[in-house]
């Protein structure tokens, strides 16, 4: 679904990724970790065409992202709050993504039903701003904004963090539904060991820009990592 | 405990402009704006200089501090509307001083102190010291023509900590606009003095130096409510806190059935409706239909149509100048968002076009009144607007490639501060806007006259309409062009 090669983002000399050859199937739960300045919202920000890469490409469904705009229809990203409006209502701002990925204000009215367990009764019908929500709240609506469409490839930026542990494991529960339901490929970054080895089936670590670890996960690679991490 | 003082609040201020991104050119503006600011300051010290010779001349035998008594509270009234809606009071501000060891006496004490130095404050003390000085050579000097300007001054200044209270309060707007309508209405309907009350303080003030007590006291009371006020607002929940907006433009569901179109103007609609910075923009905007008043009634422009052309140009693309040339800043807090959305970039690039043709067609139907002057200038008004209809709008667009100072939405703007974001870029893209418009009517008007050149414009605009379809195509190539460098700025 996406594949990677001779990927580099340079700035000013200094090299902040450096990605040879990296290869992401359809339907994949793939995590990345590492410490800050690793280099995973670069390399976020280069699938999504927001920073131009020094060298080398990516391509999502065999579409060159620097080259055409076509992977815009089937790809999805949560990064952080600014990937809301924050002058729109909740369902405003769902109506307008559904309408950019051809859904009906209907239909979205039907399909958000689905997560108020997952909203807590805390984002529906709210009257409220997107600026006026809290930071969990934002994010919990960012995330769901997301999934608007089903995209085939749906990037996560720290979807973890600012949630309570209730929404935590729901949001857990939620991804792998969606992955299995959609074939959805999913790329999630992440601090937390915990929950990123509980719902990725891959975790890639990156230390300066460069993989440390690709590993398929088992039980052992929560420990596996806290050891690399506390070293 | 008290080792923040004034010296590091300035300190702050200074990092936070020569940080600022792009600060470099803000410098050379803030130079030029002090410059502007030098000049208004001199002809405000000959206007208060001249002041008292155009009194004596033009009501001889009159006291000139009598006369001017009585046109005060007007000024005061204008002051305080002016203020209400321009004057910054930067509370929000000292939010990452709260947790630190500074009482909080202190940063009330310095947000009061920082007020004084504005504008607002310095134009009385600007006209009325020269004036009073003149008055004192001319009339000898006195105690009772400095117990005047002090008592004016210390209104003045009552006035600016007064707007710390009232600032956040539509209630208040209302009871003044009320109290001040009935005031002049009575006045001039049933000559009922009672605006003249004010008037007649302040001649109490003039004469009987004791008065001065009044405005001391007002002072003193002012500057002790919002010392009081604004200690109280020193909590998250209170004057710290973003206060939730009310629900507005939920119902445009007429525009659905323009589909993607309809999606973005609705944004765009919304955008202006719940967001401080765009509707001061806008408003401004709105005042652009009144420049014809300026000029189309003085009879000595009569003879230069530049100035006709300009007003026109003014009148019918207020909106399109104010708000226009901020596209695509006004969505630079969500732009990364924008970008990584499947939005076919001409429909969102059209969505502003049509918004800023809309603005045009109905500046336009706002300025019929401005045929009272006459259907040459109506005729000029028309032409100006079809050009702006059909080529100033897509000027102004293809300049917003260019934008590259991200702009905050939801905060009030000082009173010139939009200066900052004002860019070089920008600047050169006027020149087409405003020297465009007037070449292609003086070539034509310069051979064959008046109606020839109204011609010129209203062919050209027909051109861009024709073209339209090209041009948009150029100018979402030259966004697409100029992606990656707008997002880098924007998220500075």
């Amino acid at each position: 679904m996406i594949s990677v090669r001779d990927l580099t983002k340079k700035y000013s000399g200094k090299v902040v990724l450096d990605l040879p050859a990296l290869d992401i199937p359809q339907g994949q739960r793939f995590g990345l970790v590492g410490n800050n300045g690793a280099g995973k919202t670069t390399f976020f920000n280069l699938i999504l065409d927001l920073i131009q890469a020094t060298t080398g490409q990516v391509k999502v469904n065999d579409i060159e992202v620097q080259k055409s705009e076509e992977w815009k229809s089937f790809t999805a990203a949560f990064i952080d709050e600014t990937y809301l409006i924050g002058y729109l209502t909740v369902e405003e701002y769902y109506y307008f993504l559904g309408n950019l990925r051809g859904i009906s204000k209907e239909e979205i009215q039907a399909w958000i039903q689905n997560f108020e367990p997952f909203f807590n009764g805390e984002i529906l019908n709210q009257k409220k701003y997107l600026r006026d929500l809290s930071k969990g709240n934002q994010k919990k609506a960012g995330i769901v904004g997301a999934l608007i469409g089903k995209p085939d490839v749906i990037l996560l930026d720290e979807p973890f963090a600012n949630l309570d542990p209730t929404t935590q494991i729901r949001l857990k529960t939620l991804i792998e539904e969606e992955a299995e339901k959609n074939g959805t490929t999913f790329l999630i970054s992440s601090h937390d060991l915990t929950h990123i080895t509980g719902v990725c089936d891959r975790i890639v670590l990156l230390e300066k820009g460069k993989i440390i670890q690709d590993i398929k996960t088992t039980s052992k690679t929560l420990n596996e990592l806290e050891q690399y991490f506390s070293n | 405990m008290n080792s923040y003082t004034l010296v590091d609040s300035i300190q702050l201020a200074k990092k936070k402009f020569f940080r600022a991104p792009q600060w470099e050119f803000k410098l050379g503006v803030k130079i030029l704006l002090g410059l502007l600011i030098l000049y208004f300051l001199v002809l405000f010290l000959l206007f208060g200089m001249g002041l008292f010779h155009f009194i004596e001349k033009k009501l001889p035998g009159t006291d000139p501090i009598l006369v001017l008594n009585q046109g005060l509270v007007y000024y005061f009234g204008t002051d305080l509307l002016i203020r209400y809606f321009f004057q910054a009071t930067p509370v929000t501000d000292v939010k990452p001083l709260l947790t630190q060891p500074i009482r909080k006496s202190t940063v009330v004490k310095g947000v009061l102190l920082r007020s004084i130095p504005t504008i607002f404050n310095a134009l009385p003390l600007v006209v009325l010291l020269p004036f009073c000085i003149v008055f004192s050579i001319n009339k000898g000097a006195n105690i009772s023509i400095w117990s005047w300007f002090a008592g004016i001054i210390f209104l003045s200044i009552g006035v600016n900590f007064l707007i710390f209270m009232i600032n956040k309060s539509k209630k208040f707007l209302l009871f003044f606009a009320f109290f001040f309508g009935i005031g002049i209405g009575l006045e001039k309907l049933i000559k009922l003095p009672l605006l003249s009350f004010f008037g007649k303080g302040l001649d109490a003030l003039y004469q009987e130096g004791y008065w001065l007590g009044i405005p001391l006291l007002f002072l003193l009371w002012s500057v002790h409510t919002a010392y009081q006020f604004l200690k109280r607002q020193l909590y998250l929940d209170k004057g710290l806190g973003m206060k939730r907006g009310k629900l507005l433009g939920e119902n445009l569901n007429l525009f659905d059935r323009w589909e993607e179109m309809g999606v973005f103007i609705k944004n765009d609609i919304r955008l202006i409706l719940r967001n401080i910075r765009p509707r001061q923009v806008v408003l401004a905007g709105g005042l652009f239909l009144f420049y014809g008043v300026l000029f189309f009634s003085q009879d000595q422009y009569k003879e230069i149509p530049a100035i006709h052309i300009l007003s026109g140009l003014f009148i019918t693309g207020g909106f399109m100048l104010t708000f226009g040339q901020y596209v695509p800043a006004w969505e630079s807090e969500y732009y990364n968002f924008l970008m990584c959305q499947n939005i076919p970039y001409k429909k969102y690039i059209k969505s502003k076009l049509y918004l800023i043709q809309f603005s045009v067609v109905l500046s336009t139907l706002l300025s019929l009144p401005y045929l009272i002057y006459g259907i040459d200038i109506m005729l000029n008004i028309l032409a100006t607007a079809l050009f702006n209809f059909g080529l100033g709008g897509m000027i102004t667009l293809f300049s917003g490639a260019f934008n590259t100072t991200p702009l905050k939405l939801n905060v009030k703007a000082k009173a010139f501060e939009n200066t900052q974001n004002f860019s070089f870029t920008q600047l050169l893209f006027v020149l087409p806007k405003l020297l465009l418009p007037l070449v292609v009517f003086y070539i034509p008007y310069y051979f064959y006259g008046y109606h020839a050149g109204i011609m010129g414009l209203v062919l050209t605009g027909l051109g861009g309409i024709l073209f339209q379809n090209y041009l948009l195509n150029r100018i979402v190539k030259m966004y697409q062009f100029r992606k990656h460098q707008t997002l880098s700025a924007f998220n500075k």
